[in-house]
């Protein structure tokens, strides 16, 4: 068994590499279980735990600071003693869900500890080291795999056979009310995305998404077709409003023609690469800086030759910076150009590149992170979990494709878009209110497939009959020819109504796993 | 109506636009900073990261008191959002109405200490913060709606 313990651990530690990954969602249950599985022979239980778990942590976002639940150690851990103890998915979920709290706890304080290192990190770029900055910068990012690697191998080894009896000695109906307790949990996740897009005036596309999947049975993949239409359709419609400040933007001083072009195409591509090990050395002082730091450095190379001029621009990029993953090749493009112009130009004010990269890192956080958690991981999400469920491998294919396709050739784009057209090209989307059309098209769209997810998604029936043996009729067929899945769609709401008024997430958690347990004993839910 | 006072020094971001947004039902960015309300390209970015459907107002710290005491902003759903301890103050003594400030984020300075993930407070912001505790403001510290609030008082 040593063997396949060792593959697992290596599949948690590629897991928590996500940080040199560009946060592609490689790491999330639904794309480790498969693998998990694989090693231990059985890739269909795989395949369906991952996706139970992926349900269970979708409303799991990391936005800014605020660190989710480890579900790449506790997915993992969870999938390989289900499949062990040839539990099923009920079981993972008992495991990966305190699991991944503890894990939380870990990870955060590795994230603390990395703060120690900036001060190794300020002595390199004072001496315009760069080799220094990238090496420190890989090591520490490397510091997460092989800590938590380390840690799941122990886990395996230490844990396995006193987990397997303990697991053997979980009675039959306990067994059956975790399964009913597991297949509430997903309200949980629904409920925490709509209380991020629910609002009052794109509420219909919610019910418009429910009822085609509950009453056409439409599949997810073309709820997500249809969403992407309605959402051109509608965007495309709205009137477009004109800001009356609209002449403040006019004087926003036009940029210089670029005099001359030192930076290589391959330099800005580079830029891109690197760019996904931005989160690396993700730290709780200065966050994503050496990130930052570590993408811009083919750039600094080029076209800056003597040891002060490299020191100088080091240190600029070893300042605070946090922002979205998926949209920070723009301000690395844009740096990339003010970098060029001010190592052309004598009299270039350096104090304006840090308030641009800093002024811009916000607001662009909050467009790419809403776009990318809000949509693109919402319907590849819905996708990938409503076919892995049924143990099909395309499921987290599909989920990676729908998610990374977009992300990539934006991702790539946008840095020389940054780094070609520089601020004007941000001027041309506030003016023509851009961004206002895509975040409310993105939103229609991301809401409708939530809408399609209770119905698809979570199978929670009553099996109550009423009237005597021979005439009774199940409660659940009357409900199915009126509104069908109307259960699923009932709990989401109500656990929605809780996250609403601020209940916590945990509490929330362990209500439902209760609500589910005893509603399974007491044969009102199955 | 001001729905949340809170303190972010990357202002307008994820948290915000996606989070609390949302979480509160606010109809109204008001964004009170002096800095940034005489910088355009600042209110450039600004404007990319307002959320769909919601008002963002860019004003100095004067205009924003000037407006939050004014009978007209009281039909608004307001989150304010201030970006230092200092500007919070100021804003607190000026508009009434302010009972509670949002700790979001403040990032490490020279001379500041963490209190928290996301929140560095110098030797002059506690000073400020203790005579806020003294006015019976409520200061908390969250960095998303979700997340349990913390007591600033308890963390300095």
């Amino acid at each position: 068994m040593s063997i396949s313990y060792i593959l697992i651990a290596l599949i948690a530690m590629f897991g928590h590499s996500e940080d040199f990954l560009g946060t592609t969602l490689l790491s999330r249950p639904l794309v480790l279980g498969p693998l998990v599985g694989l090693v231990l022979g059985d890739v269909n239980q795989g395949i369906i735990i991952g996706a139970t778990l992926e349900l269970i942590f979708m409303g799991n976002i990391k936005v800014g600071a605020a660190i989710p639940p480890d579900v790449i150690t506790g997915g993992v851990l969870g999938t390989a003693f289900a499949i062990i103890s040839g539990k099923g998915p009920a079981i993972a979920l008992a495991i990966a869900v305190p699991i991944s709290i503890l894990a939380e706890m870990v990870i955060s304080s590795l994230f603390v500890f990395r703060a120690v290192l900036n001060k190794k990190f300020n002595q390199y770029a004072d001496s315009g080291d760069y080799k220094g900055i990238q090496r420190l910068h890989i090591l520490s990012g490397i510091l997460r795999p092989i800590f938590m690697g380390i840690i799941i191998l122990l886990a395996l080894q230490l844990g396995s056979s006193v987990m397997k009896s303990f697991l053997d000695m979980i009675p039959a109906w306990v067994q059956s009310g975790l399964t009913v307790a597991g297949n509430m949990l997903p309200a949980l996740g629904f409920a925490l995305l709509m209380h991020l897009m629910f609002n009052k005036t794109i509420a219909p596309y919610f019910f418009l998404g429910f009822i085609l999947a509950a009453y056409l049975k439409l599949p997810v993949i073309a709820i997500g077709g249809l969403g992407v239409i309605i959402a051109l359709i509608v965007t495309q419609i709205a009137p477009k409003i004109t800001d009356d400040d609209e002449d403040d933007f006019e004087s926003v001083a036009d940029e210089e023609p670029k005099p001359v072009n030192k930076i290589r195409r391959t330099d800005i591509r580079n830029v891109f690469l690197r760019s996904m090990a931005l989160e690396a050395n993700f730290n709780f002082e200065t966050w994503q800086n050496t990130g930052f730091a570590f993408a811009m450095i083919p750039v600094l190379k080029r076209i800056y030759k003597t040891k002060e001029d490299m020191a100088a621009a080091l240190k600029r990029h070893l300042q605070f910076f946090n922002t979205s993953p998926y949209g920070s090749t723009l301000i690395l493009g844009i740096t990339a150009a003010m970098e060029e112009q001010n190592s052309n130009d004598a009299t270039f004010e350096e104090d304006s590149i840090n308030s641009v990269k800093l002024g811009l890192m916000g607001p662009l956080a909050g467009v790419f992170d809403s776009l990318f958690w809000g949509t693109f991981k919402v319907i590849a999400a819905g996708v990938g979990t409503s076919l892995a469920i049924k143990g099909n491998i395309m499921g987290p294919v599909l989920f990676l494709l729908i998610f990374n396709v977009p992300h990539l050739v934006l991702r790539y784009n946008l840095t020389f878009i940054g780094y070609n057209t520089g601020t004007k090209f941000l001027q041309n989307l506030a003016q023509n209110n851009v961004m206002d059309r895509l975040t409310k098209g993105a939103s229609i769209l991301g809401l409708m497939v939530i809408g399609a997810m209770p119905a698809t998604l979570m199978s929670i029936t009553t099996p109550i009959t009423i009237g005597s043996d021979k005439t009774a009729v199940t409660i659940q067929s009357v409900l199915d020819q009126v509104v069908p899945s109307v259960i699923p769609l009932g709990l989401t709401f109500l656990v929605y109504y809780f996250v609403k008024n601020g209940a916590k997430t945990t509490h929330l958690l362990l209500g439902l796993l209760a609500l589910g347990f005893i509603g399974s004993i007491i044969h009102l839910f199955a | 109506m001001i729905k949340l006072t809170r303190i972010d020094d990357r202002l307008v971001h994820g948290q915000v636009a996606f989070t609390w947004t949302p979480a509160l039902g606010v109809n109204c960015l008001l964004i009170a900073n002096d800095k940034v309300a005489k910088d355009d390209f600042l209110k450039m970015t600004l404007n990319l990261a307002k959320p769909a459907g919601v008002k963002l107002l860019i004003k100095s710290i004067d205009d924003a008191v000037a407006f939050l005491n004014n009978e007209k902003s009281t039909g608004l759903k307001i989150l304010l959002i201030i970006n230092s301890v200092k500007d919070a103050y100021q804003l607190v003594n000026s508009v009434p109405e302010i009972r509670s400030v949002n700790f979001g984020g403040i990032r490490m300075n020279n001379g500041s200490r963490l209190i928290s993930k996301a929140v560095a407070v110098s030797d002059d912001d506690i000073e400020l913060i203790k005579e806020l505790l003294n006015k019976g403001i409520e200061l908390e510290l969250r960095q998303v709606p979700t997340e349990k609030k913390q007591l600033v008082e308890s963390l300095i």
